[in-house]
């Protein structure tokens, strides 16, 4: 395996270990809201959140620079104040995937969190139990495996992102080149052994998410 | 446990789409049953008490403690209105065990306080041994003591039930409802419970209070539900038979003659409620089915100055119910029938009805007691 074959992997696998954290950190708490709270803006928070599930990631990854890029309506305050951006940097491949693998947790943990029974909630309220114990003490023991499924799922999607990531963090060979861009970049470039073993490591690693997942998905059931 | 709380006094007005619940009932302590058919309010009713929904308007006081006065601007939080709720289904945390579900409400106490309350409870309801055991493993009597445990151990002051009962099945049904009557008279908490089912809501109650679509209809202590129920939708809500339309002969305070299918019936007028239809006016009255006789033609013949109310007619139909039989009987009188091909439904025991020989000798006569006609108030 050459380097950056070996670069690409390690990676591949910080980025997406750090946007199922950023996922578990932001996506649960988000997840909880939309399940079990109303409040001003739910819809729409839930549009947000959903949409780069449907649309093209590119598309995600343009809004991405839209927001964030060196001259955004984020990146730019960020830029003039401390001289740093974040594009084509390797967060910029952990935003991109933490956003791209967002929806997928989400809806897994909403579903998990919406089938826990309300009675169970209530009971814990009579019992004395703030709104926010009643959620860490209940609610998400019970949609635990319903969670975990999410993240699983939220993994692999960080491992193959593709489209946004390019965008928003460019393809620089040992610096922001995940698995997917360097299978890519050798395949059009005719290096096709270095394609074969990473596309190797990714089927294996898709196929072990998919069984995790689906066992943690049974026992939710 | 705590010093009984005395007087519950709850006045509530809530609109949600497609159904307004306005009721307003009190309650000593003892034991009050909302009672009436499903989607009447009972349960809603429940969780504004416990502050798990919160009404438009209206007022919840528990002795001199006020839960909930929209016009004072005052809404306990569930959390602090410390009231135990045993839910429909009983809601226990399936991923705790038994202990850590009774123990849940103890959380502040410290460790060894919360650990002898939690075995004294169990201990209270017979489920010492089970600490260890999760619901699932539980069973479903065994289940309901648990949820019982978990509200009792926070000595609350006030014991919600909804359908205690409901969750199992005939048998356990009818030992566990004994069992729960001897523990909450045992307790000096005041107890709320909600039954659809009036043999559950007689057995449970001091008071029932009856629903019907989202209005209290009445509210009574049980016994007087029971014989003097207010009107004739609240005898149709309790499952009373013989529910009949007569018309008004004469009233007076104690007394009531009235005209029904061709006979001239005399019925008990309650004083207490002094309730004088005028002559010719309709008037609603029932007959409990166990309290119709027949008389026994071995012993002479009837005599009028001695059976009361007396009639005659044919056996129609009988159905067996296992330890009594219900006859429906067609008296011998021209015109269509009170109800559906008969006028009036009795129920004999077994014994009786073999020894009559009633599944062979149709023709009787039988006689109601004036303190057996009931009438209702229009």
């Amino acid at each position: 395996m050459s380097a950056e074959t070996l670069d690409a992997l390690s990676l591949s696998l910080r980025v997406a270990v750090l946007a199922t954290l950023a996922n578990a950190v932001v996506g649960v708490p988000l997840a909880w809201a939309l399940a079990r709270r109303r409040f001003r803006g739910r819809a729409l928070v839930d549009l947000l959140v959903t949409l780069p599930l449907v649309l093209p990631p590119t598309v995600t990854g343009y809004y991405l620079i839209v927001l964030l890029g060196r001259r955004g309506w984020l990146g730019a305050p960020l830029y003039a104040a401390t001289g740093w951006t974040l594009a084509f940097t390797w967060y910029a491949a952990v935003v991109a995937a933490t956003v791209m693998a967002l929806p997928l947790l989400v809806r897994t943990a909403r579903a998990a969190i919406e089938s826990v029974e309300v009675d169970l909630e209530k009971a814990a309220r009579t019992l004395g139990r703030s709104e926010w114990r009643v959620a860490l003490e209940v609610t998400l023991p019970l949609a635990r495996n319903g969670i975990l499924a999410g993240l699983v799922l939220a993994f692999a999607r960080a491992l193959g992102e593709f489209g946004a990531t390019l965008m928003l963090a460019g393809n620089i060979p040992g610096r922001t080149q995940t698995v997917p861009l360097a299978i890519y970049t050798a395949v059009q470039t005719g290096e096709t052994s270095d394609a074969v073993v990473l596309v190797a490591v990714l089927t294996l690693l898709s196929c072990a998410v998919l069984v995790a997942a689906g066992r943690l998905g049974a026992r939710a059931a | 446990m705590t010093a009984p709380a005395i007087g519950l006094d709850v006045a509530l007005t809530t609109r949600l789409p497609g159904f307004t619940l306005d009721v307003a009932w009190s309650a000593g302590d003892g034991v009050a049953v909302l009672f009436g058919p499903s989607g009447a309010g009972k349960t809603l009713t429940l969780q504004c008490l416990a502050g798990l929904i919160r009404p438009d308007a209206g007022r919840i006081v528990l002795g001199d403690r006020v839960f909930f006065d929209s016009a004072r601007g005052i809404d306990l939080p569930p959390q602090q209105r410390r009231i135990g709720y045993v839910f429909q289904g009983y809601a226990l945390f399936p991923h705790l065990t038994v202990a850590a579900n009774v123990g849940f409400g103890l959380r502040d106490a410290p460790r060894a306080e919360r650990q002898a309350r939690v075995a004294r409870v169990l201990a209270r309801l017979g489920l010492t041994g089970l600490e260890r055991r999760y619901p699932r493993e539980l069973s479903g009597g065994e289940r309901q003591r648990v949820a019982l445990g978990r509200a009792l151990a926070i000595e609350p002051t006030l014991l919600l039930l909804d359908e205690p009962l409901s969750a199992l099945d005939a048998p356990r049904r009818h030992a566990l409802r004994d069992e729960l009557r001897a523990l909450l008279s045992e307790i000096t908490t005041a107890a709320v419970v909600v039954t659809h089912d009036f043999t559950e809501a007689y057995r449970l109650a001091d008071r029932i209070v009856v629903y019907d679509a989202g209005r209290v209809v009445q509210s009574a202590p049980r016994a007087e539900l029971l014989w003097q129920p207010a009107s004739e939708s609240v005898a149709r809500i309790m499952g009373v038979r013989n529910i009949l339309s007569g018309t008004v002969i004469k009233a007076t305070p104690d007394r009531i003659q009235l005209r029904w299918r061709g006979q001239i019936l005399e019925a008990v007028n309650s004083p207490t409620r002094s309730y004088l239809p005028p002559p010719e006016s309709p008037l609603a009255f029932f007959v409990r089915p166990e309290y119709v006789r027949l008389i026994r033609k071995d012993r002479g013949p009837a005599d009028p100055a001695h059976h009361m109310n007396l009639m005659r007619g044919t056996v129609v139909a009988d159905e067996d119910f296992g330890t009594t039989w219900t006859l429906r009987i067609r008296l011998d009188e021209p015109g269509p029938a009170a109800q559906a091909d008969y006028d009036l439904e009795v129920e004999v025991p077994h014994l009786v009805y073999e020894i009559l020989e009633i599944d062979r000798d149709r023709r009787w006569e039988f006689s109601i007691h004036r303190g057996s006609i009931h009438v209702l108030p229009a």
